[in-house]
């Protein structure tokens, strides 16, 4: 197996999911890259943990009561999923569409937005738009449940063509009037009930009841509307159907696509004034998106195929999300047969590293890029990586420590060790210094010595050290 | 015993609906998460209670009676001696004493009527005696615990401090396999059921463990079964299900014919009616809702269907009888106990 076709399928698990083992990489370099490609954007029921299993052991995140944090159940899907795109266009999405709990307070509703994005996340813009313009936590989030025939509220209207679909400066503030007035009579069930324990936070009597989208005709401005253009009686699906059409809709989520997948451009607020960083693959996604009616998996299949992904000069160019980190460090460390209550833990990081999922911090989601990293987050990245690779309890650990260790030599040089540590972790290439580092580490106590018995526990601290060591690199922080 | 031989029926008066107990509460007097409950020898009700991690509030045991008189609540979210982390099984023995399991500590905690804490025991692992995920638990006649030990996929049989006496099962999805089990009862004549939760099915054991019969398979049709989480048996050989992946209770005869299901029909309880009557708000802008929307969940999956229809039953993790065969559904979603009984 050429080394370079696994660090090819390696970057691309990196960035189509959240990393994979030497074994996984081995297995889809076999298969080859564009066969990988396909299955990753297959639309088929995911093999992960399991809801069952999760609600059988993490009561709080069946029901999904109150205050809770909602994202756990994320968590287990994406640390398991053999279907990891599938939640990685649900985080690119939930970071576009930016949805938080602390307005929204209904936990269930925030996971069922989730659960719509992997539903719909890879399949027709179009569909997506209208699934999430009934989705009950973004009508919530933005008041479209105060947008009534005769007295709209602007607040969807705007943010839907700012934010999740144009972007400023195509369109008028006569258009953002206009589709607020399509979308009124869209709205939750039993509104009122539910918005005011929302607002309480009443579990009273019997824990949150689940919400449900409503269209309310007798509250639905039927007249006709001048949008973007075109002029008829639109309701909200003819409002969607317009924007889908603009070339500014196609340009902005082609560079989003590109911001996401391949390399970081700069905050979205930058976008109207600074060229992308690289507009011919834009303009490559934009067709891709007109030629497959705005197909989005038609779409990645053109960006994964694309030589700007592929290029080892994207290699390592991006900085692991939070999400991103504790997921693929979970992923190959854990134990995925059964929920424990560390998991609930490790969901905590996240936040801690600046990325409470299902919080942003407000509707334009997180700051992305170097802005992961601050003096404080850099910390919390490091002490949890290699404090997970340094645990030679964790299932995961000890596989990798057991392969690494059973190499056929009896005595394992520093070079060798460090080199099959970077191929466990997840077939990461280092720099020149970075490996020389690691090597002058693993060189402290001299060759490993592995006994017919195997890895002894001395051997293991020295291995899982490494493996700490590796998970602090700079190659293995990015992605 | 087979479940190919499951006839439909339109029974829907063999259980009849009673009252609903309970209510939300983090503490105190109240319900969260509610993961078992047994009746004691005193006749009181003992429910287990989860928390909402990392909140270590909720955690605790409350002890109440059928007319929904709160007596008092004990222990707490942690891993020293009378604490648990996530409450499983709880099982009362002849004299009153009452046992917890602990499915993340794999200890059992032994605690006197009144909530003191007696004792605990268990350790991981799977050799004999050991505990990987203990879930249900239930004594015989003789004051012998089962405890269902489910990431071991057997059951094991202990005396009440904890003496390893004997185990049966194995994993698989065979006659006598288990995987991953969850509840367990110990029927009138001593037969064991346990709620094989992974395979879809209830089977009967003999006191000894040998394997006598298995009802129901996996499905959503009268007779079979989603991931059930308990069992009960009555004196007339009737066998109650939490049908927990389905949202429902299932009745079967003595052979497994299927008798009724139960969707869940939750009214206010004398707590939730407290509340609302101090909350006038709520109250008002409850009475102005539809509770019982029609809705288009083009998923077909109960889960959603039980969140957003709030008098379905919700997560039943629990059926018990008491000596008047009232059946006590546990919701943990719902924070409640629907009781059913059996006309005349």
């Amino acid at each position: 197996m050429a080394r370079t076709d696994v660090e090819l399928i390696a970057h691309l698990f990196r960035r189509a999911g959240f990393g994979a083992t030497r074994g996984e990489l081995e297995k889809y370099a076999v298969k080859g890259y564009e066969a990988t490609v396909e299955e990753l954007l297959t639309h088929r029921e995911a093999r992960w943990m399991g809801d069952d299993l999760v609600r059988r052991y993490h009561f709080e995140a069946s029901g999904m009561d109150g205050s809770m944090d909602p994202s756990l159940p994320w968590l287990y899907r994406m640390a398991t999923t053999d279907a990891p795109l599938r939640e990685k266009v649900a985080l690119l999405w939930h970071s576009i569409f930016a949805t938080a709990n602390s307005k929204v307070a209904s936990p269930k509703s925030m996971d069922g937005q989730i659960k719509m994005f992997r539903e719909h996340g890879m399949g027709s813009f179009k569909t997506l738009l209208v699934e999430l313009s009934r989705d009950p936590a973004m009508i919530v989030w933005l008041d479209n449940q105060d947008n009534h025939n005769g007295a709209i509220n602007e607040n969807y209207g705007r943010e839907l063509l700012e934010l999740f679909s144009m972007g400023v400066g195509n369109y008028s503030e006569e258009d953002i009037k206009e589709c607020a007035r399509a979308f009124t009579g869209w709205t939750i069930g039993n509104t009122e009930y539910m918005i005011m324990r929302s607002q309480r936070d009443s579990i009273w009597p019997y824990g949150r009841i689940g919400w449900h989208f409503e269209y309310r005709p007798e509250d639905h401005d039927d007249g006709e509307k001048v949008f973007l253009g075109e002029r008829g009686r639109f309701n909200g699906e003819d409002v969607v159907d317009i924007i889908c059409q603009q070339p500014a809709t196609a340009r902005f989520i082609s560079r989003h696509l590109y911001h996401f997948f391949v390399a970081d451009e700069p905050p979205v607020t930058q976008w109207p004034y600074t060229p992308p960083r690289d507009p011919e693959a834009i303009e490559t996604l934009c067709a891709a998106y007109y030629d497959n009616d705005y197909d989005i998996r038609s779409v990645l299949r053109v960006l994964f195929n694309s030589d700007f992904f592929r290029s080892s000069d994207s290699w390592y160019e991006k900085i692991k999300s939070p999400a991103e980190l504790v997921a693929g460090v979970i992923r190959v460390t854990g134990d995925s047969q059964r929920p424990r209550l560390k998991v609930a833990d490790q969901n905590v990081w996240i936040g801690d590293m600046g990325q409470q999922l299902l919080n942003p911090p407000s509707v334009d989601g997180w700051h992305q890029g170097v802005e992961w990293v601050d003096t404080g987050n850099f910390v919390e990245r490091l002490n949890f990586a290699s404090g997970q690779f340094g645990d030679v309890d964790n299932p995961g650990v000890r596989a990798m420590i057991s392969r690494i260790a059973s190499n056929g030599e009896e005595a394992i040089s520093p070079e060798q060790l460090v080199d099959a540590c970077l191929d466990e972790i997840g077939a990461i290439s280092v720099s020149n210094e970075t490996r020389a580092v690691l090597v002058e580490f693993a060189s402290q106590d001299g060759d490993l010595s592995v006994g017919p018995a195997g890895p002894d526990e001395q051997a293991h601290g020295r291995i899982g050290d490494l493996l700490a060591m590796v998970a602090s690199t700079r190659e293995y922080q990015r992605t | 015993m087979s479940s190919t031989n499951i006839k439909e029926s339109k029974r829907t008066d063999f259980l009849i609906y009673d009252r609903t107990m309970g209510i939300a509460a983090m503490e105190g007097r109240g319900l969260y998460f509610p993961s078992d409950m047994t009746l004691g020898a005193n006749g009181k009700i003992y429910v287990a209670n989860r928390s909402n991690h990392p909140v270590p509030r909720g955690a605790r045991v409350t002890i109440l009676d059928l007319e929904e008189n709160f007596y008092r609540v004990f222990g707490t979210f942690g891993r020293e001696p009378g604490q648990f982390i996530w409450a499983t099984g709880l099982a009362s023995d002849s004299n009153g004493t009452i046992y917890l399991s602990d499915i993340e500590t794999n200890m059992i905690s032994v605690f006197d009527a009144e909530g003191n804490y007696q004792s605990r025991w268990g350790t991981h692992g799977a050799d004999e005696g050991q505990l990987d995920g203990p879930s249900g638990i239930a004594f015989d006649a003789e004051d012998n615990l089962y405890v269902v030990d489910s990431n071991n996929s057997r059951v094991q049989k202990f005396t009440r401090d904890g003496g390893f006496l004997s185990s049966f099962g194995s994993y698989g999805a065979g006659e006598g396999e288990l995987d991953i089990p969850w509840g367990i009862t110990v029927d009138p004549k001593g037969d064991i059921y346990v709620a094989d939760w992974r395979n879809d099915r209830i089977q009967r054991f003999s006191p000894d463990g040998e394997f006598l019969a298995e009802l129901g398979e996996s499905g959503n049709g009268d007779g079979q079964f989603n991931r059930p989480t308990s069992v009960a048996v009555d004196a007339d050989g009737y066998i109650y299900v939490a049908d927990w992946g389905n949202e429902r209770v299932q009745v079967l005869d003595s052979k497994g014919g299927f008798v009724q299901k139960l969707r869940g029909e939750a009214t206010l309880s004398k707590w939730a009616e407290e509340f609302l009557n101090a909350n006038v708000e709520e109250a008002e802008a409850r009475a102005r809702s539809n509770l019982e929307p029609v809705l288009d969940l083009v998923s077909g999956d109960p889960h959603e269907e039980s969140a957003q229809v709030e008098k379905y039953f919700w997560g039943p993790v629990a059926v018990k009888l008491d000596a008047e065969n009232r059946l006590y559904v546990t919701e943990a979603n719902r924070h409640r106990i629907q009781v059913y009984v059996r006309p005349g």
